[in-house]
């Protein structure tokens, strides 16, 4: 299975969905590594139905045989289907080489849509072809614009429900999905297309079982391809069966530090996903991972919560100390913290160690029963 | 006699610290002071307590050790 976007060259896919078009962004280079997956994800959304397709090329950094190829395959299916495909924000250069290859007359240059997209100079690492890997939250931001989110409320959370929207609109028998990450502690459901998925996913929760929940907790992919015979988390199965749904995948978000939730695709039928849902599954959920890790809403926030209430305890460690200090040689609180202090130095410890050592001198062996005083 | 603020931000940024995470190990230490306050001390807009310097120096001090060297940072009591 493919990733994408592709580290190394900078690649990466977005998509845009408005009343009457699609499309998609090419960030990166396109070659022979990265080609295939702008095919699988155009065709898919051909497939879907979309007829009005748009390649916003305006970041590409490099084409070479096997990007053209796959821009000839997708103007032809699209051919097929009496429609053109488009392309904006064409360089110079990506003009050059498509009239060199003679493959102008197969895509139709449009100039940038104002009322579909916002202005580029509005984005600055998008206008910029030397930032094209652009920071993942600037992404996100962007991408919620594109389909004229509400500016208000979580900007994150808004990009995550425009990913729920898109692999809704692009991966087929997928009748539901939904973003499920991390909040306080707990795996929570950010985004969701509608109730139904949303309450299959608190039904998981409250289980403490099913896919979705695997998915995020090990980090690699849990598919159910038929629900009724499905044996593994007893407890979910039948709930899910009550609610209509026949398939689920659910693809691990993946931050470096390791899964950071889950994308879940729900389908009313059985047999609904096979190696094309999987694969487009993984470049959605490689999105998605990207908004979620730079927003900070996983480990990070998670990891300072910790690191918080670390601190918290420490400084605790250390006042008891100091008020063993004051008790024990009666001096001021600010003398016992220098004692302290001096005594960690000496011994060449943290502080907070010497604290520990010095409560925990004041506390007696614990009373073994059976013996006489 | 408190230690010469500049003392400490030489420290701060000798041992790599961001003002951030040195206010953070000041608070851990059991310090009330404020991160903009902690700056201002380090910044000579503030004057530190006795005891807000010393759990400075010995914020920079543990971070010397955790590195593998020595305590630079005086105390107010040169302990």
């Amino acid at each position: 299975m493919s990733e994408s976007p592709d580290a190394a060259s900078g690649f990466a896919l977005w998509v845009g969905v408005s009343a009457n078009q699609v499309v998609v962004g090419v960030s990166g280079e396109l070659d022979v590594a990265t080609a295939p997956d702008l095919e699988r994800l155009v065709g898919a959304l051909i497939e879907r139905g979309h007829t009005e397709v748009v390649l916003d090329l305006a970041d590409l950094g490099f084409l070479d045989s096997s990007g053209l190829e796959v821009v000839a395959h997708l103007s032809a299916r699209l051919r097929r289907r009496g429609a053109v495909l488009k392309a904006r924000g064409l360089s110079e250069r990506t003009r050059r080489i498509l009239t060199l290859s003679a493959m102008g007359g197969l895509v139709e240059v449009e100039p940038p849509d104002p009322a579909a997209l916002p202005p580029r100079s509005e984005q600055p690492t998008s206008s910029d072809p030397t930032t094209a890997d652009a920071a993942p939250a600037d992404r996100a931001v962007w991408l919620a614009r594109v389909t004229a989110l509400p500016a208000e409320g979580d900007a994150i959370d808004a990009a995550l429900e425009l990913v729920t929207a898109l692999v809704h609109a692009t991966v087929a028998g997928a009748d539901g999905v939904s973003v499920s990450v991390p909040r306080h502690g707990r795996l929570t459901t950010v985004a969701a297309t509608d109730e139904t998925i949303a309450q299959m996913d608190r039904d998981q929760y409250a289980t403490g079982q099913g896919p979705c929940l695997a998915a995020a907790d090990e980090g690699h992919r849990f598919h159910i391809d038929s629900l009724a015979e499905e044996v593994r988390w007893p407890d979910f199965v039948p709930r899910a069966l009550d609610g209509g749904i026949g398939s689920i995948l659910s693809t691990p978000l993946l931050a470096a530090a390791g899964p950071v939730g889950a994308l879940n695709i729900y389908s009313r039928t059985a047999r609904a996903f096979g190696p094309p849902e999987m694969s487009l599954a993984a470049l959605f959920a490689t999105q998605a991972s990207r908004i979620v890790a730079g927003a900070g809403v996983d480990g990070t926030s998670e990891a300072a919560a910790n690191r918080l209430q670390d601190a918290l305890r420490r400084r605790e460690v250390i006042a008891q100390a100091q008020g063993v200090l004051m008790a024990r040689h009666n001096v001021s609180a600010e003398a016992a913290y220098a004692s302290l202090r001096r005594s960690s130095t000496r011994a060449d410890i943290p502080l907070r160690d010497q604290a520990t050592a010095t409560v925990a001198s004041t506390q007696l062996p614990a009373p073994s029963t059976g013996s006489t005083p | 006699m408190n230690q010469p603020t500049h003392v400490l931000e030489q420290g701060r940024r000798d041992l790599g610290l961001s003002h951030g995470e040195l206010w953070f190990r000041y608070f851990e230490l059991g310090g009330m002071s404020t991160a903009l306050e902690v700056e201002a001390y380090l910044y000579g807009a503030l004057i530190p307590t006795t005891h807000d310097g010393d759990l400075i120096a010995t914020a920079l001090n543990e971070r010397s050790s955790e590195l593998g060297g020595d305590h630079p940072i005086p105390y107010s009591d040169g302990g």
